[in-house]
């Protein structure tokens, strides 16, 4: 089974949701009401399918706001900074994130696909 | 009454002192396999000593709160598989808050709040992925009356214990659940050494006027973990012989 196919797999697990619901472009809290709680056991889950250290800081971009707060006081580019602190996560992609942000929690299942890409070393 | 255990891997955490060896055989003839950790020689010679007739029945496994790496070694050593955990662990720094080295201070609390801390976290996930897990810490009255010189050791038991029960509010609807225990004095260990120069005043204080043993300990910790204690989460039980409750 493919990445996304594994996630979607814990997913609908976790969630308690119907795998039709899933796709790479679904937020997973706006759309699939996952809590922190939640993530913790998407966390544990990843770890123990794909058998690498989760991070759950940077896979769940917990610091998100926290970062783009700390590139504007010391007046850096939004994106680049981002783009630093979220390596797995394509220029565009932090496009979109930092255009997105008045919308809501802007996770997507394609940013973890990203993570556990990246992880592997697929990216 | 015949308690029921949800689980057989427990996890005891200082598992050289005396009421966490009573913990074990009590265990292991409730049909849990205990793994108990040491931090030296010692210890380990120790456990293997009053546990020489449970030989197969137990690991005993290293653990030194100031080394991460065996914190690594340790959750490797035992596979990811964990259903309780208990917690006697507690290095002791008796010092005046104004008179302490201020480098013991951070090395203290470090060894006793923030690697504890890491340990909640790995033992937290290893029980999330069965969605299983009974968490005990042993605190001790000192956390809510220390006495003159012990307010490192009252500040780090009161921080531990706010990580355990953020664990029990945080994870319980996953079936993980804590509980503190807050002993009094007990004839074991810190308690022996203390009454050797202040029985008399403390039994003065304490209405049932004697020490608790390490056996009524070991079967409050084992009432505990089985699943008629389970209505227990997050919170701080005393058990002091009422030492607390008056003035």
């Amino acid at each position: 089974m493919d990445i996304f196919g594994n996630i979607k797999k814990i997913l609908v697990e976790l969630l308690d949701i119907k795998e039709e619901k899933i796709t790479p472009e679904t937020y997973i809290i706006r759309e699939l009401g996952a809590e922190s709680i939640d993530f913790l056991e998407l966390a544990v889950a990843l770890n123990s399918r794909f058998k690498i250290e989760i991070d759950d800081d940077k896979i769940f971009l917990e610091k998100l706001r926290l970062y783009l707060s700390e590139a504007e006081q010391e007046n850096k580019d939004a994106i680049s900074y981002l783009a630093e602190k979220f390596p797995f996560l394509s220029v565009e992609r932090i496009k979109d994130i930092a255009a997105d942000l008045d919308e809501g929690p802007v996770l997507k299942v394609k940013d973890i696909i990203s993570y556990i890409s990246w992880r592997q070393g697929f990216v | 009454m015949k308690l029921k255990f949800s689980g057989k891997r427990i996890l005891i955490l200082g598992g050289s002192c005396e009421p966490a060896v009573f913990l074990a055989e009590y265990t292991i003839k409730a049909g849990l396999f205990p793994i108990l950790t040491y931090r030296n020689e010692k210890g380990l010679k120790k456990i293997s000593k009053k546990l020489y007739s449970f030989a197969g029945k137990y690991e005993s496994v290293f653990l030194d709160f100031a080394d991460t790496t065996s914190l690594d070694s340790m959750f490797c050593r035992i596979n990811d598989d964990l259903d309780f955990l208990v917690d006697f662990a507690h290095g002791n720094m008796e010092s005046l808050v104004a008179s302490a080295n201020e480098d013991d201070i951070c090395r203290y609390f470090a060894e006793n709040i923030s690697f504890r801390a890491k340990i909640l976290k790995r033992a937290g996930r290893v029980m999330l992925k069965k969605r299983n897990g009974r968490l005990v810490f042993v605190s001790s009255s000192a956390a809510s009356r220390p006495n003159l010189g012990q307010g490192f050791y009252a500040a780090a038991k009161l921080a531990s214990e706010a990580l355990y029960k953020n664990l029990g509010l945080e994870l319980g609807c996953r079936g993980i659940t804590t509980v503190t225990l807050r002993p009094g004095y007990i004839d074991s260990g810190r308690g022996r050494r203390y009454m050797q120069t202040h029985e008399r005043e403390t039994c003065n204080i304490t209405p049932i006027k004697r020490l608790l043993t390490c056996k009524e300990v070991a079967e409050t910790i084992l009432f505990f973990l089985s699943d008629s204690a389970c209505g227990f989460n997050a919170t701080e039980i005393s058990m002091d012989g009422g030492l607390i409750a008056g003035k």
